[in-house]
């Protein structure tokens, strides 16, 4: 048996059928159909649409050209999901992080490479060991009492003089401020111009809020815009927290975006989710201040001047109708009484005029009774002398003497020629 | 005679309407009560337009004040 009939006896296949024999028996334990979890360290990270990165086994040594590497990729269907899912974490795949990756091997026959199609991402072994820290430092403080030192601090009702912490470029003290200025309340700020992210914030943080701690200010605010979680890190730093909770002033926080929370947040003496909601949150203070001890009175006082006026008002116009009508229904029974006293009066007169009238007509028959000429028409005569005395008595004449002697229709005169006195 | 505080006043005017209720007044009696309430009426009603005019100044000025908020 010669050399080459061994070699003819051997199953020989080409390169490609060797990959395709190698991706089915991959895939087989693998494959798309078998994804598995693999733990390392990012060494390199490149984005461009889809994801690329080196994994290696955390804690290796990069001058170890033995050191395996695990070519990663996640295509752009699944990384754009994918990336916004941590980026909400507040986590980033940066070189030196620690991670999980979901998905399965794949060959590339072209250059040779085994790679790994990345499907999903765990970022708890990322977050892991800075919450452990975190929480260290919450406890420290929790067992010092200055978790609560700072929320004890008196709280101007109207927190007008603002002393703030943040850096002026960025959108969270543009936020902030934006807020103040529009409110149209007298805001005085304050700025204590600082970095607000990397490894020197921190100590920048404490020496600022120090020195506004020394400023007659209402409050202290620590703003920053969101960001990612090691963005954020100076505020979860030990100094920083200190300083707020050591504040005699009350230090408010607007730091991060909604869901963010900082160790600065738990020992501030009040914390906004934003920037934006911190400013509107002071505005909001002074606006309520203003409600009750301006807006309100004012109001009260308004409707109770309106009000106190209208029932002045009625007040007068009751008692001025009430006088009119009392005085008229006076006035008007006096004259009823008036009246009433002129009918009788009437009456009475009447009366007495008519009793006037009826002995008047008896005296009037009376007289009538006693008219001489009725007498002289009865036959009846008056002897006068001739002055006109009348003669009674035979006494009054003597014989001789000329007398008038009146009838009805005239007078005669006679001479006395014989008298006789007679008996009576 | 001069007319006291609006309070006073009311009490002096409360009382000759009650004197006129009770129909005890005499003729004489009521010419001098009606002048004396016409003199509080014509004081209040003067007192009344005067802050009227006054509160009517002040009044829209508070108003700014009170709706600010709206």
């Amino acid at each position: 048996m010669t050399d080459a009939s061994v070699t003819d006896e051997r199953q020989i296949i080409d390169v490609g059928e060797f990959y395709e024999l190698v991706t089915v028996h991959l895939e087989s334990a693998f494959g798309r159909r078998h994804p598995r979890w693999v733990r390392g360290e990012v060494s390199k990270v490149y984005e461009k649409t889809h994801l690329y990165l080196d994994l290696v086994d955390a804690g290796s040594s990069e001058s170890d050209a033995k050191r395996p590497v695990l070519n990663a990729h996640c295509w752009a269907s699944q990384w754009n999901a994918l990336k916004r899912r941590i980026t909400s974490d507040g986590v980033s795949l940066r070189p030196g992080a620690v991670v999980n990756l979901f998905g399965f091997v794949d060959v590339y026959a072209p250059s040779g490479r085994l790679g790994f199609t990345v499907l999903d991402v765990d970022v708890a072994g990322l977050l892991g060991d800075v919450t452990r820290r975190r929480l260290e430092l919450i406890g420290r403080l929790r067992d010092e009492g200055l978790l609560d030192a700072n929320r004890s601090r008196p709280l101007s009702p109207v927190p007008l003089r603002v002393g703030l912490v943040a850096s002026r470029q960025t959108e969270g003290f543009s936020d902030f401020t934006g807020q103040l200025l529009r409110s149209a309340f007298s805001f005085e700020i304050i700025l204590a111009n600082t970095s607000v992210q990397g490894e020197a914030a921190p100590a920048l943080l404490e020496a600022a809020i120090k020195r506004l701690d020394q400023e007659e200010l209402d409050v202290i605010c620590v703003v920053r815009g969101g960001g990612s979680r090691g963005d954020l890190a100076c505020f979860d730093d030990e100094r920083v927290a200190r300083a707020i909770a050591g504040a005699r002033t009350p230090v408010f926080t607007g730091i991060g975006h909604t869901g963010d929370e900082s160790v600065a947040d738990l020992v501030a003496h009040t914390r906004a989710i934003t920037p934006t909601k911190l400013g509107e949150d002071l505005v909001s203070m002074v606006h309520e201040w203003r409600r009750r001890h301006v807006t309100l009175p004012a109001r009260t006082i308004n409707d109770a001047a309106v009000s106190l006026l209208d029932e002045a008002s009625v007040f007068l116009g009751e008692r001025r109708r009430t006088m009119i009508f009392a005085v008229r229904d006076r006035l008007r029974a006096e004259a009823r009484h008036l009246a009433a006293v002129r009918e009788h009066l009437s009456i009475g007169a009447r009366h007495v005029l008519e009793r006037a009238t009826q002995w008047l007509e008896s005296s009037r028959l009376l007289v009538v009774a006693y008219d001489p000429q009725r007498r002289l028409a009865q036959g009846w005569s008056i002897v006068t002398t001739m002055d006109g005395a009348v003669v009674r008595r035979v006494a009054d004449v003597r014989r001789g003497d000329t007398v008038a002697v009146r009838v009805v229709d005239g007078v005669l005169q006679a001479t006395i020629t014989s008298d006789e006195r007679t008996e009576l | 005679m001069t007319v006291g505080g609006w309070n006073e006043a009311a009490e002096e005017l409360n009382a000759i309407v009650a004197s006129f209720d009770d129909g005890e007044v005499s003729v004489d009696d009521l010419i001098v009560k009606l002048a004396r309430a016409t003199e509080i009426i014509e004081a209040l009603d003067a007192r009344l337009v005067a802050t009227r005019a006054t509160v009517d100044e002040l009044a829209p000025r508070i108003a700014r004040v009170a709706t600010d908020d709206e």
